[in-house]
């Protein structure tokens, strides 16, 4: 089975969270803890990168929900990029896009926070 | 026919050839509606056309227009279709609103689109530009138009429905899997705070709720296990009967002991559930796409609740599984050490007959008796049961034999070994802890026994029909430390004479009525002695207690020692 990983980095003062392999009910807690330092060092502009997430499942999904409202109370936000067919599908029939933003590409969404500020 | 009107025939034809294959070249609604109208503006010179369909509901809605603004596309009436067969008629066309709406913007014609099934919809036109009515023939060619447009928008209609059908299993099959993958993951965590998280995590990336919260129905009342709402709430949540919910309410049915609930944010609750019994609730607020719960939604939180809710549950049976495994063993070991304490062979004494036995119960008490010979001539005896039960009072019980087997045979008077004995317990045992303790010696020369008993069950001496109580001494052993010397008694004693130590094991024996062997039956019993062996005292006394007793359950050790003089 393909493991979860998950690593932090920053892109032109934006956080990007990179996710490889399965996000499942498994390895959720993992993802969880990457959010929760993030709000701890207090960085609340966040975009992820699915570029090499092979799948996603609804308790991935629900991370996203639990932490999205302290970004945005805070001035940020949780935004999305690199996104396969695949796994936006399954965002698309949750109806995320009407509630998240998606990109492209990272660059395009750090700096949509870049215009902002 | 002239060839001005076979000219125009053919431009027709080959016009609707064109908009045929044009049209069912696609099935975006959109396209074709919007095809249909720019054909017949062509063909007419107006600049103004509407398409309504009929929805699953049987009304006429508004579908596409072209020439006029979104404003003026807004006062389109809905207009419930009479029946499938006839859904717009002159008399409707020039009657109530929606004849109002024609006339304010110069509709002056309408088609019925038709298909296989009936009435599909109608196609409204302007005035044209020259001002001319629509010529019968005119109004034959819209009719075909309409007729190859009914097929395509049918085939669209039915294409649409496929993709929401699609979508709507799609997201079925998601939920099926997050509840599979849900069932694999719950079934592995011990630890019921993990279990709420994933509980919630799939409850809210598959809903899309940003405020939960999950709560457990204890004996002791409502415990939080993942919460993201007002602190409020879980006060009002305590106040009422939420444990009482036995079916997912949504914010509608709240009713007046939940009411504050909805005001709070909540919209739906639904309780977890084993057997029918509500173990836990989840709550959750508005969700972020706006949209209702919907019952399939119900139904998915409902079944991952139950699912977590069993794991839950199971995780606190084995952990209590657990508990009581570590207990026997506890009590395994209790058991142990207090078998290794009593005399391995009870030492023989002329003149005596001397025996003894523990029947340990289930909780291991703290029984204890004790044969010692001293010398040729004086043998020690010793009963005690010690407070409290299991590994601690195997320990103390440990202590006191320690204590006894060092100081019989330093020649002390046993008054004054008691003294001592009791100080060392004293000094040795926590607050509350403390044994009842009687000790005597056999002297076999002097044919006589001098005892000290310690706040023990007054041990039997029977001679000749007579009981004689065996009290001398003083308190308990291990309460305070020796401020009253004890006091000891010797008595002499006579052939056949018997004594019966035990313990309140043997006299509070209950039975399944909760009857006690008491005092008054151990007496009665030893006076019909008379030529039985010390052995067969003890096997009698055994006997009797466990014929009241009668299969119930044995909750405390019982002790026997009993002696008789040759």
């Amino acid at each position: 089975m393909v493991d979860f990983n998950v690593e932090t980095r920053e892109n032109s003062h934006v956080n990007v969270v990179n996710l490889h392999g399965y996000l499942d009910a498994h390895t959720a807690p993992e993802l969880e803890d990457v959010f929760t330092k993030l709000i701890d060092d207090r960085k609340f502009k966040v975009v992820v990168n699915f570029e090499n997430l092979a799948y996603i499942s609804s308790a991935g999904l629900g991370v996203f929900m639990a932490y999205v409202e302290t970004m945005r109370e805070n001035n940020g936000d949780i935004k999305f990029s690199n996104m396969s067919p695949k796994i936006y599908n399954i965002f698309d029939l949750l109806g995320f896009p009407l509630l998240y933003e998606f990109y492209k590409d990272e660059k395009e969404a750090v700096q949509k926070f870049n215009e902002k500020s | 026919m002239n060839s001005y009107d076979i000219d125009a025939a053919k431009r027709n034809l080959s016009a609707l050839v064109d908009f045929s294959n044009f049209i069912n070249s696609s099935l975006d609604l959109k396209f074709i509606l919007s095809n249909l109208l720019l054909t017949c503006f062509g063909k007419f010179h107006t600049t103004r056309g509407l398409v309504a369909l009929m929805d699953e509901d049987g009304r006429l809605r508004l579908k596409a227009y072209k020439g006029l603004t979104q404003a003026m596309a807004g006062e389109f009436p809905e207009i419930e279709a009479a029946s499938k067969s006839e859904s717009c008629t002159e008399e409707a066309f020039n009657s109530s609103a929606l004849g109002e709406f024609c006339r304010k913007y110069h509709i002056t014609y309408f088609q019925n689109i038709v298909c296989s099934q009936g009435i599909k919809g109608v196609l409204f036109l302007g005035e044209r530009l020259n001002k001319k009515e629509y010529s019968p023939d005119d109004k034959a060619f819209v009719g075909t138009l309409v007729n190859i447009a009914a097929t395509a928008i049918e085939n669209s209609a039915f294409i649409e429905k496929l993709k929401d059908l699609n979508r709507r299993l799609d997201s079925k099959v998601s939920m099926l899997s997050a509840l599979f993958e849900l069932s694999k993951e719950f079934s592995g965590i011990l630890e019921p705070s993990r279990v709420g998280k994933l509980l919630v995590y799939s409850v809210i990336g598959q809903l899309l709720v940003s405020n939960y919260a999950v709560v457990l129905c204890t004996p002791e009342g409502l415990k939080v296990l993942e919460a993201k709402f007002p602190k409020k709430l879980l006060e009002t949540l305590n106040l009422c009967n939420a444990a009482e919910v036995s079916t997912p309410l949504r914010k509608e049915d709240f009713g007046e002991e939940l009411e504050t609930l909805g005001s709070l944010g909540v919209e739906l609750i639904i309780p977890m559930q084993i057997q029918g019994e509500t173990k836990g609730l989840i709550l959750l607020g508005k969700r972020f796409n706006k949209e209702e719960f919907k019952e399939s939604d119900i139904e998915f939180i409902y079944a991952t609740g139950s699912l977590a809710i069993i794991s839950i549950e199971n995780a606190k049976l084995f952990k209590e599984a657990l508990e009581k495994q570590r207990m026997e063993e506890d009590l395994e070991i209790a058991r142990d050490i207090q078998k290794n304490l009593f005399p391995q062979k009870i030492p023989a004494l002329e003149g005596f007959e001397i025996s003894a036995v523990n029947v340990s119960s289930k909780q291991v008490g703290g029984d204890y008796y004790d044969v010692i010979k001293l010398n040729d001539s004086d043998c020690l005896i010793a009963i005690g049961d010690v407070s409290g039960k299991g590994v601690p009072a195997a320990l103390l019980m440990a202590n006191l034999q320690a204590f006894l087997k060092s100081i019989c045979r330093q020649g002390l008077e046993l008054n004054r070994a008691t003294d001592i004995i009791n100080d060392l317990v004293s000094e040795n045992t926590a607050m509350g802890n403390f044994i009842t303790f009687f000790w005597g010696i056999l002297d076999s020369r002097a044919k006589s026994m001098t005892y000290v008993n310690a706040g023990h069950n007054p041990p039997l001496l029977i001679r000749g029909g007579q009981i004689l109580k065996l009290t001398k001494g003083g308190m308990i052993l291990g309460v305070i430390k020796t401020m009253v010397p004890y006091v000891s008694e010797t008595i002499e004693l006579q052939r056949g004479d018997i004594l019966i130590l035990f313990t309140d094991g043997v006299t509070e024996a209950m039975n399944r009525n909760m009857e006690e062997f008491t005092d008054e039956r151990l007496e009665s019993l030893a006076l019909g002695l008379k030529n039985e062996s010390s052995d067969e005292i003890l096997q009698k006394i055994r006997a009797e207690v466990e014929k009241f007793v009668n299969g119930a359950n044995q909750s405390d050790d019982i002790t026997l020692l009993t002696v008789k003089v040759k």
